[in-house]
């Protein structure tokens, strides 16, 4: 058995080894590169055959490898007698493609990419027949849409072989990821990938309800790779690659595949009417429309690519009648077919070769120059016609006969056997057009080149075939008889039917079909020579059927102009709508959850409330509002009205008793609003109000963003009022209330929050308020005002002038008598300041303040000292700086935290107890005090040097709208 | 006090090696400015390989620390290596890209650590703000990242638009975890989980809502998707290749924690979310990436696409989804980062080149560089046997697993989009190996060739012996589904 399993892998090893060592030889090495893959073919076949004795007692060969073993899917190669005679064909045919192809590419052929790429295609194609695996046969069902594209595409300078490859690709690696689907259902209905156990369980499939839906894509993908109607429209694009690559695609391979695969899953998946439904009447219109289109082709491939799909349709129709005799005959022509098919190729390929053209008009009277290609051609067309004693003959009986057989009782199965006879019209016209219209009749004047019979070399694969063909013919029994027995026994099993391989049968209606067919594609053919040695290109009546047409307009309707057109109505580059489309989203995710179940937001308003707190909250939300709307036009007004609202929060808080967040939020607002005012000095100057001739478009977008802000702001607060007034669980907050004075020594909650209980978190944040303000001050030491906004401010330049005019007299100079009265005000005021600062500080622990509240107070004061003596003024009589300020305050915290060490308690434990101070009487004095003033410190230096950082620009933008005066503008930025 | 470090901080090791790391980096840059360069690309690369060592001797039982915030198991295990990986390679693309455009900052490197701890903290977060710190790390760093060539116009705007939308998309991530918060009373994954019994409150579910449209975006996914090609467009190649990698990764680990570690018994409420995403993502990457001219935005499709069909692995909620998710992630980094190291190579008379066109006929002056390339468009293309093809097959393997039906016509959309993907990946090898060639490119970079040659290993290799991955794959799968 290990014996066995190397064999078994070796057929599909050998190939893509060889060509991988193909690749590697030199570009002229033509007869290496012939002789390695022909030895690799011969191989191939000589390894079939030592299975041989195995397989005809009707044994079954295995091999298993672990690839995916945690999804069940181990590398299984299986070899059958179905797969066996396709092993046989793939690599006999082969053999005699490498034979010939060795003569027929010129030396200027890359040699080394022809045969790799032969040779892995090939190793692919025995891949699809020998897997024993849904997923791995995909695997190889893909590559050989590669490896097909690439050998189509071989001429890739040109233009219409790298379009045919395309289109190849396109259709038939589409109809991999279909099959891919398939196998995927496949192995979910029967629970396996094996496919083993996936034959062997026909009725469980045919009867799962996904059977139709993985039928569709089963059949999506065997039709496409089978050029089957309505895919069959990439078959004859392809036909631009060399003549031995479309011998070998679509002869034994390629094409193959897909009746291939039609046929091993015949015994699993044929059981049901769908099958018949699906595939019957496909096989038909291929059949019939692939045999009337070669009918009319003038390029001699193009003629024996529609004879293929005819063919195929053929056998697509064979497998899908569902019956096993029929199956028998589909198998029996899949073998006749490739032979005939693959020495017509090469015969055609010669043609081309010797005469230099492939035009049927162009060519006759070719049987004197090369009499022997004409012989061997006229034997190899015949079979395809049907002729008796060759073994096209035999299976297209058995076809005949089983079309008079009875299997869904229809119209369409009713007329069978005049749809069959029909196809075997025109079938033995195109083929009697081949013969005729190219060896015989006049000979042809205008050749390109002077024609005569090729080397014996290139004749030889021809004339191996045609002897096939013969010999079939006369004497099946004893040639193909076992050949076949095997091959059908392993595909139906027990449903084998009884089946007779005779050249005569006697007469019988099927003979009697084979008789018509005969005489009317005689009949025809000389009927329509005149019309078809005209000028007539395409075909009639059909030839506005063009599948290509109609892939290639949908391909570019569905891959880029819709695309174009979505990416260009959907897509956009700008911030704005890329924000609009992110909030419009969410709220209408959010309104879909809302809308798509049962029940909604436990929404309860409130029972009652005071009307004064309601106005406020009115006052508070119009403000807001209007912020809003004036933020593009009025930044001080905007920022007043922030004000407002901010305002509103804090007597909210007061009035829910937080006096002490009311305390803290009334000085952020105050500092920031001011802070801010300050910044705005620098931005652009505002944008005066609404444009009046504004469009009713750009009216309407507003209006539009109107609406989402209500939704979104709506919305958010109907679900913050909804959570908030949910029913609290077990918060933290009574925790802390009940423990504030107990364990952190003060009354004042938050404050103890902040310095005690979660001290730690506090000194990160005043680490990053401190970071925070030194990034400020040195972002903005480098900081250039805008050019618009050196100028004066309106109207401080209008107060100026209006100054001149009024004091040109004095001596002293204006500013002396600049705010003086406030400015004096504002200065007496610091100590009072200052001393308020030190009495929130104090009394933080247990009262509203706190070192938060007191460095915010603090830093008040230094604002008014900015704003009334101005920056040069206070900057002169500023005593600490305000970097030893932060320093200071974060070494008191660190400090104060690490002191606790020193009592073995970990890092920032407390301890509180009370002072005695003279006058003032007891005060508590935490630990926490220390560290509370090392916030303090931290805030008043972070303010003042924001302070300073915005203040200094004041100083930077008279300097350099003095240079501007005195220097080029380049200058100064400093 | 040892023993209280090896107990209690041990499992975030990697994240402790990395910040003290980055925090002695800053300083030395800071000192010695722009002259540290070197010393700072090479001592990112120890760090990430100390962490990277570090995370391999993390135990790989279960174990939660700092209060149960941060969580160690095999699934964190795994992906944080892969991110790790990856922002080493990100580290190793800008080697040369930086000098040659005139803006070497010592600063690039450090953020990239920066990013990669707030990413490893958002793959071991297990509560909300654990989840969320992670995420503002990774994001901050990351705005200033795309904006780090600060004179060129189109960096800038890419660093404020990130920050703009990310910051939107922030505050809903934060909205929603707060209303999540709010209705459960707990911010932890398991907690969260176990208050959760029967049907799900509409203000739960609201919050999911927003939590999955801040994951959404933070993932580049329809229709949060929109900043993706301008950010990966406009921001440096290096750092678009950083983006379109490890933090892909990080995000999807972060997802993954937050949906099937916080709300398993919700799973059709956040199901049907996803899938509506995750189908979206499939289509708009599939078709929008056609008509692009430019290499970068074509590869800011692919992720959106490939964001898509991972969210399938995680739509399905089940341990096989998980599994596709984690290989799928491993791969897609493979064959992103192999891309971007061939288009940091298109460099041609001393400018960087994007656009698809300038490719044309790549295979005949670069044969290597065009046959790596086809390989990595093959494999975003799903084509057997390449890489690409398993880390597809296993999501929807695992899709089709379920049996349920929206989730078998999702694998089936899946295909299809990937049908509509093969179409232009497969454009490009064709613009490379059939269009007439243009004049060669510059030498590629040593740090572009060694991430090259890395993730061309894999991407080709990988189904010789997909093992190795794929089990650690299983396994990190089951530590979610202990």
């Amino acid at each position: 058995m290990p014996d066995d399993a190397l064999f078994l892998i070796s057929i599909i090893a050998l190939p893509f080894l060889g060509s991988f060592i193909a690749a590697l030889l030199p570009t002229n090495a033509r007869n290496a590169e012939a002789w390695l893959a022909g030895l690799v073919s011969v191989g191939v076949v000589a390894i079939a055959i030592s299975f041989r004795p195995v397989l005809a007692a009707g044994n079954v060969v295995r091999a298993e490898y672990a690839w995916l073993p945690e999804f069940g899917l181990n590398f299984i190669l299986r070899l059958d007698g179905l797969a066996w005679s396709f092993v046989v064909l793939i690599g006999g045919i082969g053999f005699l493609v490498v034979l010939y192809a060795r003569y027929y590419m010129s030396p200027a052929d890359p040699a080394p990419r022809f045969f790799a790429f032969l040779l892995a295609f090939m190793g692919a194609m025995l891949g699809i027949v020998v897997s024993g695996n849904l997923i791995q046969l995909v695997v190889f069902w893909e590559l050989t849409s590669i490896f097909s594209f690439l050998l189509i595409s071989y001429w890739n300078h040109n233009q219409t072989a790298r379009d045919g490859a395309r289109v190849a690709l396109t259709v038939t690696a589409a109809g991999g990821l279909c099959l891919l689907a398939a196998m995927l259902l496949l192995g979910r209905i029967v629970g396996s990938f094996d496919l083993e156990t996936v034959l062997t369980s026909g009725p469980r499939i045919v009867s799962h309800p996904l059977y139709l839906t993985m039928l569709i894509l089963f059949a999506l993908g065997v039709l496409t790779k089978s050029a089957q109607f309505p895919f069959h429209f990439w078959l004859p694009r392809a036909m631009v690659a060399p003549t031995p690559v479309s011998a070998y695609l679509h002869s034994a391979t390629m094409v193959k595949a897909g009746v291939f695969l039609l046929a091993r899953f015949w015994p699993a998946m044929a059981g049901h009417e769908y099958w018949f439904w699906i595939f019957a009447p496909i096989g038909v219109a291929t059949l019939l429309i692939g045999a009337f289109m070669a009918l009319f082709q003038q390029d001699l491939k193009g003629l024996l690519a529609y004879s293929t799909i005819s063919h195929l349709g053929l056998i697509t129709l064979l497998l899908g009648l569902g019956s096993p005799l029929a199956a028998v005959a589909a198998i029996f022509h899949i073998m006749n077919h490739a032979t005939f098919k693959a020495s017509l190729f090469m015969a055609a390929g010669i043609i081309d070769h010797e005469a230099g053209t492939r035009d049927v008009r162009r060519l006759g009277g070719l049987y004197r120059a090369m009499p022997i290609t004409a012989l061997l051609a006229t034997v190899a067309a015949a079979a395809m016609a049907g002729v008796p004693l060759l073994n096209g003959f035999l299976s297209k009986e058995m076809f005949f006969a089983e079309t008079i057989e009875s299997h869904v009782d229809t119209v369409l199965d009713k007329a069978l056997p005049y749809i069959a006879t029909i196809a075997g019209v025109f079938s033995v016209a195109y083929s009697l057009r081949l013969i005729h219209q190219v060896f015989f009749g006049p000979p042809a004047k205008d050749l390109p080149r002077q024609p005569h019979d090729p080397v014996l070399w290139m004749l030889l694969p021809v004339a191996l075939l045609v002897l096939i063909c013969l010999l079939v013919g006369i004497l099946p029994g004893p040639t193909i008889g076992n050949f076949l027995a095997m091959a059908v026994h392993a595909t139906l099993g027990p449903q084998t039917p009884t089946y007779s391989l005779a050249v005569w049968h006697g007469f019988t209606p099927a003979l009697f079909m084979s008789g018509v067919a005969m005489i009317g594609g005689v009949a025809l053919y000389f009927a329509l020579q005149r019309y078809l040695s005209g000028d007539v290109e395409g075909v009639p009546i059909l030839g506005a059927l063009k599948g290509k047409r109609l892939f290639e307009r949908a391909l570019v309707f569905l891959s880029w102009r819709w695309a174009r057109e979505l990416e260009q109505n959907a897509g956009t580059t700008r911030l704005q709508p890329q924000m609009r489309l992110l909030v419009c989203v969410t709220i209408a995710a959010a309104l879909w959850s809302l809308f798509s179940r049962p029940g909604s937001l436990d929404f309860t308003w409130p029972s009652s409330a005071d009307p004064a707190f309601v106005l406020v909250w009115l006052v508070g939300g119009i403000c807001a509002v209007a912020a809003a709307y004036q933020a593009k036009y009025h930044r001080l007004v905007s920022l007043i009205l922030t004000g407002g609202a901010g305002l509103a929060t804090c007597i909210t808080f007061a009035w829910l008793s937080a006096p002490d967040l009311a305390l803290t939020q009334l000085l952020v607002e105050i500092v920031t609003t001011v802070l801010i005012l300050l910044g705005l000095r620098w931005l652009p100057k505002r944008i005066e109000g609404l444009d009046p001739d504004m469009t009713p478009k750009a009216r309407l977008r507003r209006v539009r963003d109107l609406l989402i802000a209500v939704a979104g702001g709506a919305g958010l607060a109907a679900l913050s009022y909804t959570v908030l007034t949910w029913p609290i669980g077990n918060s933290i907050a009574s925790n802390f209330l009940e423990r504030a004075y107990t364990e952190g020594g003060g009354r004042n909650v938050v404050n103890v929050i902040l310095v005690d209980f979660r001290g730690f978190d506090t000194f990160g944040e005043i680490a990053v308020l401190a970071i925070a303000s030194i990034t400020v001050f040195s972002l903005l030491r480098r900081f250039r005002p805008a050019r618009d906004s050196i100028e004066l401010p309106a109207q401080k330049s209008f107060q100026n002038r209006f100054d001149a005019d009024r004091y040109t007299g004095g001596k002293d100079p204006l500013s002396a008598h600049y705010m003086i009265v406030p400015g004096l005000i504002m200065r007496l005021l610091f100590p009072v300041i200052a001393m308020t600062a030190a009495f929130l500080f104090m009394r933080g622990h247990d009262l509203p303040g706190g070192g938060f509240v007191a460095g915010l107070t603090l830093a008040i004061a230094f604002i008014l000292q900015y704003m009334a003596g101005g920056t040069r003024w206070a900057e002169a009589r500023l005593r600490v700086l305000p970097a030893r300020w932060m320093g200071f305050g974060l070494l008191a915290a660190a400090a104060t935290g690490a002191g606790a060490w020193f009592f073995g308690r970990p890092f920032l434990t407390s301890a509180f107890a009370y002072a005695d101070i003279p006058i003032l009487g007891k005060v508590p004095m935490a630990s926490a005090l220390f560290f509370d003033l090392g916030v303090f410190s931290v805030v008043v230096g972070a303010t003042v040097l924001i302070l300073i950082a915005l203040a200094h620009q004041a100083l930077r933008v008279q300097r350099v709208s003095s240079d501007a005066a005195a220097a080029p503008p380049t200058e100064g930025s400093r | 006090m040892n023993t209280f470090m090896a107990s209690s901080f041990g499992p975030a090791l990697p994240e402790i090696i990395l910040a003290i790391g980055v925090l002695v980096l800053v300083l030395v840059g800071a000192f010695m400015g722009n002259r540290s360069n070197w010393i700072i690309g090479t001592a990112s690369f120890a760090l990430l390989a100390a962490a990277l060592l570090a995370v391999g001797l993390t135990p790989p039982t279960r174990t939660t620390i700092f209060a149960g915030s941060f969580i160690s198991d095999d699934f964190a295990r795994y992906m944080k290596a892969l991110v790790l990986l990856g922002s080493a390679a990100a580290i190793a693309l800008s080697s040369d890209f930086m000098e040659r455009e005139g803006f070497a900052r010592f600063e690039y490197p450090i953020l990239i650590l920066l990013s990669t701890i707030g990413m490893m903290m958002m793959i071991s977060a297990n509560d909300l703000i654990a989840l969320y710190l992670g995420l503002e790390l990774q994001s901050l760093a990351a705005y200033v990242i795309a904006a780090i060539h600060r004179d060129n116009v189109r960096s800038s705007e890419a660093g404020l638009k990130y920050f703009v939308l990310g910051a939107l998309s922030s505050g809903m991530l934060l909205y929603g975890a707060s209303l999540v918060y709010g209705f459960t009373g707990t911010v932890s994954f398991p907690g969260i989980a176990s208050s959760l019994q029967g049907e799900a409150s509409i203000g739960l579910i609201l919050g999911l809502v927003f939590l999955s449209a801040g994951v959404a975006f933070k993932l580049a996914a329809a229709p949060f998707h929109m900043w993706t090609p301008d950010v990966y467009e406009g921001a440096p190649t290096p750092v678009t290749a950083f983006f379109a990698s490890a933090p892909k990764a990080a995000a999807m680990a972060m997802a993954v924690r937050l949906f099937i570690g916080g709300f398993p018994s919700i799973t059709e409420s956040w199901q049907q979310i996803i899938v509506f995403v995750s189908i979206l993502s499939m289509v708009i990457g599939a078709f929008a990436a056609i008509g692009q001219t430019n290499v970068k935005r074509l590869m800011a499709y692919s992720s959106i696409g490939n964001v898509g069909y991972a969210l399938i692995g995680l739509a399905t909620g089940t341990q096989a989804g998980v599994q596709g998710i984690i290989i799928y992630m491993a791969i897609y980094l493979a064959m992103t980062l192999g891309t971007f190291a061939l288009i940091i190579g298109m460099r041609r008379g001393n400018q960087y080149v994007e656009t698809i066109a300038d490719l044309s006929g790549a295979a005949q002056t670069h044969p290597w560089r065009a046959f790596c390339l086809a390989m990595m468009m093959f494999s975003l293309a799903g084509i057997p046997p390449l890489a690409g093809f398993f880390s597809k097959f296993y999501i929807f393997a695992a899709a089709i697993q379920t049996g349920q039906m929206m989730l078998v016509v999702l694998a089936v959309i899946g295909v299809l989009t990937s049908v509509v993907g093969a179409f232009y990946y497969i454009r490009v090898v064709k613009i490379m190996y059939f269009d007439e060639p243009k004049p060669g490119f510059e030498k590629l970079p040593d740090g572009a060739q060694a991430v090259l040659i890395a993730c061309s290993v894999v991407v080709v290799f990988f189904w010789l012996i997909p093992s190795p991955l794929v089990d650690s794959a299983a396994h990190a799968a089951r530590s979610l589904f202990h």
